[in-house]
């Protein structure tokens, strides 16, 4: 156990180092000027150099203060609206439909029209996120609460559960597996969105960083939001994997 | 509401009856709410929904217009194919082969977060502004999904399964191609669908960093111009786009795996 | 006071009592059927005109071929399910839904997953309103008495299928049911577990004298725990016979196998369900 445990991490280094070490030959070799392409050492000496500096601090704080708000509006829409749907039968008739054709949507193509009716200020990006970590929140939600074991729901009610109180006592628990698997796709697409909507309209945040460093060819620079980008999404993943330990503690193969 | 769990069930079997209308009453009624509301807030900078959608016409019409677009569609296809050639062995093997898994784990969890056209700048720099950067783009945003969705598919794969395939006499790749892919094949195709929808993202965000062609192009040079009837006629087409290739891959996706009950038949598409 | 539907120590105590004109029986299901209608194909006539009273205190299984409705008819008690035909009585009163006062438990054990062992037999208690220490009290006594003292904090995944069954049947006893419904419970089990099982639930219902309904494939099982078998037929599912289990109790299995009465109410029983005749006859 312990033994495949130190292989794995022995193998999943290999790739990670081989393109540090590729990257470095590439630069060191002359293959690529540095203006193309910095080396990585200069990479993290600027990153471990912007994370002790306010501007950088505050333009990540940004960012990720408009991915938490995101991500928790969708998350509370798209389980209390896939839970809706699941048991009501009014419900799912309007909302399986407009699932049906808002899903596809590329929602980035919605983001000139949340610009015009938002501003370029917070609301706007915040709501890219809304509507592009909500759908797999709701379907995965709506998915779990009809499938549960329809006898928990029984048992539940024989045990003299009032039935509107089976919505969170037994389906929101039992769908409980899934809706998590639909948040962790979801943050996913949060921290992807949420960068492309600083980049697009560039006021502020880590996208932001990234297009005012390529305006300026400061390739350095331009390395340094998408390393950010890539941590911010493993911390936040981390966190919600120890969030699904404890919450998943009964079920079996968490 | 004593049969909870039941209700999802009938109702199911009710759209099936409703289902070609339903999706058309929900757009009309997503257009009938825009125009409600855009006669409500009453600013230049919304157009109702009438005039977008009277403005759809001018730009397919128009040469330039629809040769855009095509060059959208051109690129997201190539993109498109060659992350499918590539992902679906990738994940297989991931997914029956535990050290090439532990092997490519950690790399695609650390670029799993990268918005992949935010590499567009830096692409750019090396292989210029024109196809070949924007058909990369695609590619590196449509493969993660795909490789993840095959990975899961071939790892829950029945050990029985395979074990008879070995008693039959297959070899390991005979085993894969005959065995593993079917068996992964409605997964593979979630993951599939997944990553069309994603290039169609990636599509328009491309074309939006890099100002040459296509549809991202057209819509983001409306918005700084500051023609509102043309951003949101080009919403209705990118969206519409969006709708039409999911709803041709989903009738797809039936013929080829019609034998899988699957039940999630609305798509887990994003971003 | 029992009713006459019910001779229980008929054989033990001589002739049967003196016939009274006995409280209502516990349950009355009264012309019940259940069609269900399925896309496309023609609606399916699953049990047809099911009579059948169940006395205070009985312990009545349902046997029949695999599809003939016994689920259903379950579940319709229950009130889990409505009939599309017929009301089903308890204590006189038509059920209009499930209620504490009908407990299920279910073959595939249905436990929460998300709450332990104690959290899954409490449950009925706290949704009662009994506080949580007394529930928990309480909650102990009757993992002791099924058996599973220690195995409070646990979760049902970490249990055997033995214990999540008793784990079950302690959470559905917990709210104090008058009547248990019982769809194949052991059904899931191994064999040696199925007959500890069997002796542990006799052994709590000649405590009590709850009612129990009890749907099983097994007629061995059937003639040991019960009063009374009800024999289905299949398509649509009707009640084919009943037949009464006219044999002493408390009941010991070892003395019971090699019981000549027994034995031929196992083979008669079979005999029943194996040459089960298309148009079955009411009995
Ligand atoms: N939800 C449902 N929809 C349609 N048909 C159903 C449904 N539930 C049960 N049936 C049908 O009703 C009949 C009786 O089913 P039921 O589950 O009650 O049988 P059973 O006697 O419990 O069988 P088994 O011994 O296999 O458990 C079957 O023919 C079954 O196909
Ligand atoms: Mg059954």
């Amino acid at each position: 156990m312990r033994a495949t445990l130190s292989r794995d991490i022995v193998l999943g280094a290999i790739p990670l180092i081989l393109i540090a070490a590729v990257w470095q030959a590439i630069v060191s070799f002359g293959y690529a000027p540095a203006a193309l392409l910095p080396p990585p050492g200069a990479v993290f000496v600027r990153l471990v150099h912007q994370l002790g500096g306010t501007d950088f601090l505050a333009q990540g704080g940004a960012t990720l203060l408009r991915l938490f708000v995101g991500f928790t509006i969708a998350a509370v829409l798209g389980i209390g609206i896939g839970l809706m749907a699941a048991v009501h039968r009014g419900v799912d008739a309007v909302v399986r439909p407009l699932v049906r054709v808002l899903a596809p949507v590329p929602k980035v193509a919605l983001y000139p029209a949340l610009l015009l009716l938002l501003g370029f200020d917070h609301a706007s990006k915040i709501a890219l996120v809304v509507a592009d970590a909500l759908f797999p929140i709701l379907l995965s939600t709506y998915y779990g609460a009809t499938t549960i074991e329809q006898k928990l729901v029984w048992s539940a009610l024989a045990a003299g559960t009032p039935p509107h109180q089976v919505l969170y006592k037994v389906v929101l628990p039992a769908a409980m597996p899934s809706i998590l698997t639909g948040c962790r796709i979801a943050l996913v697409i949060s921290c992807i969105v949420v960068f492309l909507a600083e980049m697009i309209s560039s006021t502020d945040g880590l996208g932001y960083l990234l297009v005012r460093a390529a305006r300026s060819f400061q390739t350095v620079d331009m390395f340094v939001p998408l390393i950010s980008i890539s941590l911010l999404g493993l911390i936040l993943n981390a966190l919600l994997y120890g969030a699904r330990k404890v919450l998943l503690r009964g079920f079996p193969e968490v | 509401m004593s049969a909870v769990a039941g209700d999802g069930t009938a109702t199911a079997r009710i759209g099936i009856s409703i289902a070609p209308f339903a999706p058309l009453l929900a757009c009309l009624g997503l257009l009938a709410a825009w125009q409600i509301g855009a006669l409500l807030l009453g600013t230049d900078s919304i157009p109702t929904a009438l005039d977008a959608l009277r403005a759809v016409p001018d730009i397919l019409g128009d040469r330039s217009g629809l040769a855009n677009i095509l060059d959208s569609i051109r690129r997201m296809a190539i993109g498109l194919a060659s992350a499918v050639v590539v992902s679906i062995p990738l994940g297989l093997a991931m997914g029956r082969v535990p050290a090439v898994a532990s092997f490519f784990n950690p790399i695609l969890m650390v670029t799993y977060p990268v918005p992949k056209a935010a590499l567009m700048p830096v692409i750019m720099l090396w292989l210029g502004v024109g196809d070949l950067s924007k058909t990369l783009v695609i590619f590196l945003a449509v493969t993660l999904p795909i490789i993840y969705h095959s990975f899961e598919g071939a790892k829950a794969v029945e050990e029985k399964m395979i074990w008879s395939g070995a008693a039959m006499g297959m070899s390991r790749l005979q085993i894969m191609a005959r065995i593993v892919l079917p068996a992964a094949l409605p997964e593979i195709l979630a993951g599939c669908r997944t990553g069309l929808v994603l290039a169609l993202i990636t599509m328009v965000t491309s074309e939006m960093i890099a100002r040459k062609s296509g549809a991202g192009n057209i819509l983001f040079n409306a918005l700084d111009m500051g023609q509102y009837d043309t951003v949101f006629a080009m919403i209705i087409i990118i969206g519409a786009l969006g709708i039409i290739f999911d709803a041709a891959f989903d009738r797809l996706r039936r013929a080829l795996v019609a034998w899988s009950d699957t039940r999630q038949d609305i798509p887990l598409s994003f971003s | 006071m029992r009713p006459l539907t019910m001779p229980r120590d008929s054989i033990a105590n001589g002739p049967p009592a003196v016939p009274v004109r006995a409280a209502p029986p516990m349950i009355a299901i009264q012309g019940v059927s259940q069609t269900f209608k399925t896309a496309g194909r023609k609606d399916h006539l699953a049990i047809s005109d099911i009579n059948l009273d169940i006395a205070d205190g009985a312990f009545v299984s349902i046997l029949g071929p695999s599809g003939c409705g016994k689920s259903t008819l379950l579940y319709i008690v229950g009130g889990f399910v409505a009939p599309t035909a017929g009301i089903v009585k308890v204590k006189d009163k038509a059920i209009t839904g499930p209620g504490p006062d009908r407990g299920p438990v279910f073959q595939e054990f249905a436990l929460f997953p998300w709450k332990t062992v104690l959290g899954n037999v409490i449950y009925g208690l706290r949704q009662q309103g009994v506080p949580r220490a007394e529930a928990e009290e309480r909650g102990h006594k009757l993992l002791a008495m099924v058996g599973l003292k220690g195995y409070e904090a646990f979760y049902p995944k970490e249990l055997s299928g033995g214990m999540k069954q008793r784990v079950a049947i302690a959470r559905t006893l917990a709210y104090n049911p008058s009547v248990l419904l019982m769809d194949e419970p052991f059904g899931a089990l191994d064999a040696h577990t199925r007959t500890r099982l069997q002796n542990d639930l006799l052994d709590i219902w000649e405590r009590d004298r709850k009612t129990v309904l009890f749907v099983t494939h097994a007629v061995d099982e059937a003639v040991y725990l019960s009063d009374k078998v009800i024999v289905m037929s299949r398509s649509p599912g009707r009640i084919k016979k009943v037949v009464d289990i006219d044999l002493p109790r408390p009941r010991r299995r070892a003395e019971l196998l090699l019981d000549v009465h027994y034995q031929k109410y196992v083979v008669d029983i079979e005999r029943l369900i194996e040459d089960a005749p298309e148009d079955a006859v009411h009995p």
